[in-house]
C-alpha cells in the first residue's frame, strides 16, 4: 500500500515549471485547432508537441527533466482513465435490443483490429520492441498507455501510434462505410469508436449524438476487451 | 466546485483501488483499467454516485489531450533507429486501421441483417 502511495506522490511532487510548457503548447494548439474550424490534421497535440520539442532544443532542456516536471499531468491520466466509466455507464444504461449484434461486432472487430496490426508488424519486419509499443494502438490512449507500460513497450511511440491510427481512421471511414454499405449511423459510430478511439468518437459526435453514443460504447468496451486478450495475443507474436 | 473536488477524489480513490487490486490479485491489466471497471460496476448497481462524478469526469475527459502532451512529445526523442522505421510503422498503422474498419463493416452487415 505504502509503496503504491509513494510512487503516486513522487510523480506529483516531481512537478515543476516545465509543466507550463505543456499547458502553453496545448493552449496554442487548441486555439489553432478551434480557429481552423477543427480540421483533424491540426489536432492540438500535433501542434503542441513539435512546438515543445523545438522549445526544449532552444533552451537546452533535457527531455527527461521536462517529463519529470510534468508528473502531475502524467499522474492525472490515472483518474482520467477511471473517469471514462462515467460516459460508458450512461450509454450502457440505454443499451437497447441491439445488445447481441453489438457484442458480436465489438468482440470480433476489436480482436481483428489488434491481430491484423500484429500480423502487419511482422510482415514489415519490425522488431519486438516496436510490436509491443504498437499492439494496443486502436485502444483509447489512457488505457493503451497502461497496457504498453505493462508490456514493456515505448510510451512515446505508442502515443504517436494512437494519434496516427485515430487520424487515419476518421480520414478513411467515410469511404469504408460506402464500400461496405454501412449506412446506419449507430453502426458507423461503433466502428469509429472501436478502430479510431477518442479521435473517432469526437468525429462521431459531429455526425449526431446517437452516432457519438455508439462510438463511446465502442471505445470504452473495446478498451476493456482488448486489455483482456492482449497479453495472450502479443505472446503469440513476440519472437 | 464542491462537486468537482468530490468527484475528483472519487476518481482518485478508484484509481488507487485499481492499482492495489491488480497487485493483490496479480492481474495482467493496468491498475487504472481495473479502477474504471470497478467504478463501472458500482455505477451500474447504484447510480447515485453519478451526479457527483459528472462534472469532474467531463472536465478530465474534455482536456485529456493536455495530459498526453508530455508522453506524445516523447515521440520526438525515440532515437534514429526507430525514427528510421517510421515509414513501415506508418504503413502498419494506416493499413491495419483501414482493414479493421472494412472487416467490422462486413461483420456488422452480416449481424444486423440476421437481426432484422
Amino acid at each position: 500500500m505504502n509503496e503504491m502511495l509513494m510512487h503516486q506522490w513522487q510523480l506529483i511532487a516531481g512537478s515543476s515549471w516545465p509543466l507550463l510548457l505543456s499547458v502553453i503548447g496545448f493552449v496554442i494548439g487548441l486555439r489553432i485547432y478551434n480557429r481552423s474550424g477543427k480540421v483533424s490534421l491540426l489536432h492540438p497535440l500535433l501542434i503542441a508537441t513539435p512546438l515543445i520539442y523545438f522549445t526544449l532544443n532552444l533552451i537546452e532542456l533535457d527531455f527527461s527533466l521536462y517529463y519529470q516536471g510534468n508528473g502531475l499531468l502524467t499522474w492525472l491520466l490515472g483518474p482520467a482513465t477511471v473517469a471514462l466509466a462515467v460516459p460508458l455507464s450512461q450509454q450502457l444504461r440505454q443499451l437497447p435490443a441491439l445488445f447481441k449484434p453489438l457484442s458480436i461486432a465489438l468482440l470480433l472487430g476489436g480482436l481483428f483490429a489488434t491481430l491484423i496490426a500484429l500480423v502487419m508488424v511482422k510482415l514489415f519486419g519490425l522488431n519486438d520492441t516496436i510490436l509491443l509499443s504498437l499492439a494496443p494502438k486502436s485502444v483509447t490512449s489512457p488505457i493503451a498507455l497502461g497496457l504498453v507500460e505493462q508490456l514493456g513497450g515505448i510510451t512515446g511511440l505508442l502515443a504517436m501510434a494512437t494519434m496516427v491510427t485515430g487520424l487515419a481512421g476518421i480520414v478513411v471511414a467515410k469511404t469504408v462505410f460506402q464500400l461496405t454499405g454501412v449506412a446506419d449511423e449507430r453502426w458507423q459510430g461503433l466502428i469509429l469508436g472501436v478502430t479510431a478511439h477518442a479521435i473517432g468518437t469526437a468525429k462521431a459526435f459531429e455526425t449526431s449524438p446517437r452516432c457519438g453514443a455508439f462510438a463511446t460504447l465502442g471505445m470504452g468496451l473495446n478498451g476493456i476487451w482488448t486489455s483482456l486478450f492482449l497479453p495472450v495475443a502479443v505472446g503469440l507474436f513476440v519472437s | 466546485m464542491k462537486k468537482l473536488v468530490v468527484g475528483l477524489l472519487i476518481l482518485v480513490f478508484f484509481h488507487g483501488l485499481g492499482e492495489q487490486g491488480v497487485k493483490w490479485l496479480e492481474l495482467e491489466v493496468p491498475g487504472q483499467l481495473l479502477g474504471m471497471i470497478l467504478l463501472l460496476v458500482v455505477l451500474s448497481v447504484n447510480n447515485s454516485l453519478l451526479s457527483w462524478l459528472e462534472s469532474a469526469s467531463s472536465q478530465l475527459i474534455r482536456y485529456i489531450g493536455l495530459l498526453f502532451v508530455p508522453v506524445t512529445t516523447g515521440a520526438f526523442f525515440l532515437g534514429p533507429e526507430i525514427a528510421g522505421q517510421f515509414p513501415q510503422i506508418a504503413a502498419v498503422l494506416i493499413g491495419s486501421t483501414i482493414v479493421a474498419q472494412w472487416f467490422m463493416g462486413l461483420v456488422i452487415r452480416a449481424v444486423s441483417k440476421s437481426n432484422e
